[in-house]
C-alpha cells in the first residue's frame, strides 16, 4: 500500500517532468497547421524533419551554435586552467595577505550577476568589446565557487608528495602539473561539466552584450527568434531541441558525476 | 626591471604563490571589484551619460517610486513561493526516493533533467503549453471536455513560480537526498525500539537533523529567486500589467530600454542589499535552530 503510494507520487512527478519535454520534441516535428489544430496534436502524422532545415534558413542558427560552442567552450577551458591552480595556491602555500585575499575571493560569491551587469556593459562598450567573443567570455573566466571547490579537493593531498617532488628538483610549475593536477581529475570532471552546462544555458549576459543576430548564443537567438516569429512554434521547438540535446546527452553519460557534484556543493 | 631572488625559502614560495595568483588577482579586480565600485559610483550619478552628480537622489527616487516598490514586492513574493515549494516538494521527493525502491536511479535522473535545461527552453516551452488561446494544455482539456485554464492571467506570479520549481526541484531533491543519507540509521532504530511511529520519527529525527540542508536549500532558493529574470522576460514580459515585473527584469528595462544607468544602478545596489539582508537573517535563524544529538 505504502509502496504503491510512493510509486504513484514518483510516477506523477516523472510524468510532469517528462511530458512537456516530449511535447517539445513532438512540436518540433509538426506542421504549422498541426501546432495550432483545435484538436491538439500530440504525435505528428508524419514527422517534419524539414523543420530543422527551415530553422537555419529563417535565422542564422548555425552562427548561434558556433557562438555557443565557442563561448561555453572557452569559459570551461579557462576554468579548468585557472581554478585548480588558484585552489592549489590557497590550499598549499603560506604567503603574506593569504587570508585577506581568500576572504576577498569568497566575498565575490555574494555578488549576483545583475550587480555587475550594468558596469560590465559600460566597460565592454568602452573597450569596443560589445558583440564580440571576448566580451561574452571574459566576465566568466573564473569564479570563486570553482576555486573553492578545487581548494577543498587539493587540501587533503599530503604535503610530503609536494616536498618530495621539490627535493627531486622539480620546478614549481612541474610540481603542480605532475603531482597536483593528476590527483584532481574527478573534481575537474565535475567542474568542467557544471561550467559547460551553465555557460551553454546562460541567458542574461549574452542578451545584454550582443547587438546583432550573428553574435547571439542559442538561448538568446532562440528567444528573440520566437519574439519575431511567435506563431512558428514548430521552429521554436526545433531550436529548443537543438539547445537541449547536448546537455541532455552530456548529463545522461555522466549523471553520477553530476549528482555527486550537486551533493558536494551542499556540503559545508 | 630586475627581479631580486628572494633569499629565504619562505620568500621563494611567496613569490611562486603570487606568480600563480596573478591572473586571478587581475581577473577579480577587473571583473568583480572594479564593476562593484562602478555600480556604486554610477548609482550616485544621473543624466543620459550618467555623468552628473546626483548624490543619493537615485536612491531617494527609487524608494519613493511606486513601480520600483511594486517590483520589489513582486520579487520577494516570488522568492517566498519558490523557497516554500523547493523545500516542500524537494523534501517530499527526496523522502520518496530514499526508500529502497526499484528504479530510483531512473527517477533521480529524470527529475534532474529540467535543471540542466536553459531558462530559454523552460520559458518558451511553458509559454506554449499555458497560453490561454493557443496553448496545447487548453486544447487537450477541451478535447477531454474540461474547462480551460487562464493561469497566466489569473495567477501569473504563482504560475511562473511553479514553472521555476518545475526546473529546479530536481536540484533541491538531490541536496535533500544527500542530507538524508547523512543521518545515521541508528537514530531511527533507537526511536523505533522506543515505539516512535514514522510520523514522529520524521518530526523528531529527520527534520531536525536535516536542518543544515534545509538552511542551504532555502538560502540558495532565496538568492536565485530574488534574481530571477528569464521567467519574466520570456514567459510574461512582466505582465499582465506589471504583475510579474521581477526586480532584475525591471532593472534591465530601466538600464537598456530607458537607458538610465544611474537609476538602474541604484536599484541594483538596493536589490543586492535586500539579498544580503535575507541571507543574513536566514543564516542567523538557521544557527538558532541547529541541533545536535
Amino acid at each position: 500500500m505504502r509502496r504503491t503510494l510512493l510509486y504513484a507520487l514518483l510516477a506523477l512527478a516523472g510524468l510532469v517532468t517528462v511530458l512537456p519535454l516530449l511535447y517539445m520534441v513532438s512540436l518540433s516535428l509538426q506542421t504549422e497547421a498541426e501546432t495550432l489544430a483545435a484538436d491538439a496534436v500530440l504525435v505528428p502524422d508524419s514527422p517534419q524533419w524539414g523543420n530543422y532545415a527551415e530553422l537555419f534558413t529563417r535565422a542564422p542558427f548555425g552562427d548561434f551554435i558556433v557562438n555557443s560552442l565557442v563561448v561555453a567552450g572557452a569559459i570551461t577551458l579557462a576554468h579548468l586552467l585557472f581554478d585548480p591552480l588558484v585552489g592549489y595556491v590557497f590550499a598549499k602555500f603560506r604567503f603574506p595577505l593569504r587570508n585577506t585575499l581568500f576572504v576577498a575571493l569568497l566575498a565575490t560569491l555574494m555578488v549576483p550577476f545583475f550587480v555587475r551587469m550594468i558596469p560590465l556593459y559600460v566597460l565592454m562598450a568602452n573597450l569596443g568589446w560589445l558583440n564580440t567573443y571576448q566580451g561574452l567570455i571574459t566576465p566568466f573566466l573564473m569564479d570563486a565557487f570553482g576555486i573553492f571547490l578545487m581548494r577543498q579537493f587539493i587540501q587533503p593531498i599530503p604535503d610530503d608528495l609536494i616536498h618530495a617532488a621539490r627535493i627531486d628538483g622539480a620546478s614549481e610549475l612541474r610540481v603542480y602539473r605532475s603531482v597536483i593536477l593528476p590527483q584532481t581529475r574527478p573534481a575537474l570532471a565535475v567542474l568542467g561539466l557544471f561550467t559547460f552546462v551553465f555557460q551553454w544555458n546562460e541567458f542574461l549576459w549574452p542578451l545584454v552584450a550582443t547587438t546583432t543576430p550573428e553574435m547571439r548564443t542559442i538561448p538568446v537567438g532562440l528567444t528573440l527568434f520566437n519574439q519575431e516569429y511567435f506563431t512558428l512554434w514548430h521552429l521554436t521547438a526545433a531550436g529548443s531541441v537543438i539547445l537541449f540535446v547536448p546537455t541532455a546527452v552530456l548529463f545522461v553519460l555522466t549523471q553520477r558525476h553530476f549528482v555527486r557534484g550537486i551533493a558536494l556543493t551542499g556540503l559545508k | 626591471m630586475s627581479v631580486r631572488t628572494p633569499r629565504t625559502l619562505a620568500g621563494r614560495y611567496a613569490r611562486t604563490a603570487y606568480l600563480f595568483l596573478l591572473p586571478a588577482i587581475l581577473f577579480f579586480a577587473a571583473f568583480f571589484y572594479l564593476p562593484i565600485g562602478n555600480v556604486v559610483a554610477t548609482s550616485l550619478r544621473t543624466g543620459p551619460q550618467a555623468d552628473q552628480w546626483a548624490g543619493l537622489g537615485n536612491y531617494a527616487d527609487a524608494l519613493g517610486d511606486p513601480a520600483v516598490r511594486h517590483s520589489f514586492l513582486v520579487t520577494v513574493a516570488f522568492a517566498v513561493m519558490v523557497v516554500i515549494g523547493s523545500i516542500v516538494l524537494g523534501l517530499a521527493l527526496a523522502l520518496a526516493l530514499d526508500q529502497p525502491l526499484r528504479g530510483r536511479v531512473v527517477f533521480r535522473v529524470l527529475l534532474l533533467v529540467p535543471y540542466l535545461t536553459s531558462v530559454a527552453i523552460v520559458g518558451l516551452l511553458w509559454r506554449n503549453i499555458l497560453d490561454p488561446e493557443l496553448g496545447v494544455l487548453n486544447r487537450v482539456l477541451a478535447g477531454l471536455g474540461l474547462p480551460g485554464q487562464q493561469w497566466l492571467n489569473t495567477a501569473p506570479l504563482l504560475t511562473i513560480a511553479c514553472v521555476t520549481l518545475w526546473q529546479s526541484v530536481g536540484y533541491t531533491m538531490v541536496l535533500f537526498l544527500a542530507g538524508l543519507q547523512g543521518i545515521p540509521e541508528t537514530y531511527h532504530e533507537a526511536a523505533r525500539i522506543d515505539g516512535a511511529d514514522a510520523w514522529r520519527r520524521f518530526w523528531r529525527i529527520t527534520l531536525p537533523l536535516l536542518a543544515p540542508t534545509t538552511l542551504f536549500v532555502s538560502v540558495m532558493a532565496v538568492i536565485s529567486g530574488l534574481q530571477a529574470f528569464g521567467q519574466a522576460y520570456i514567459i510574461t514580459n512582466g505582465g499582465p500589467g506589471d504583475a510579474t515585473d521581477l526586480s532584475v527584469f525591471h532593472i534591465f528595462n530601466v538600464a537598456f530600454r530607458t537607458r538610465d544607468f544611474g537609476y538602474s544602478s541604484a536599484q541594483s545596489v538596493l536589490l543586492l542589499v535586500v539579498i544580503v539582508a535575507f541571507t543574513l537573517v536566514q543564516l542567523r535563524a538557521g544557527r538558532r535552530g541547529e541541533v545536535t544529538y
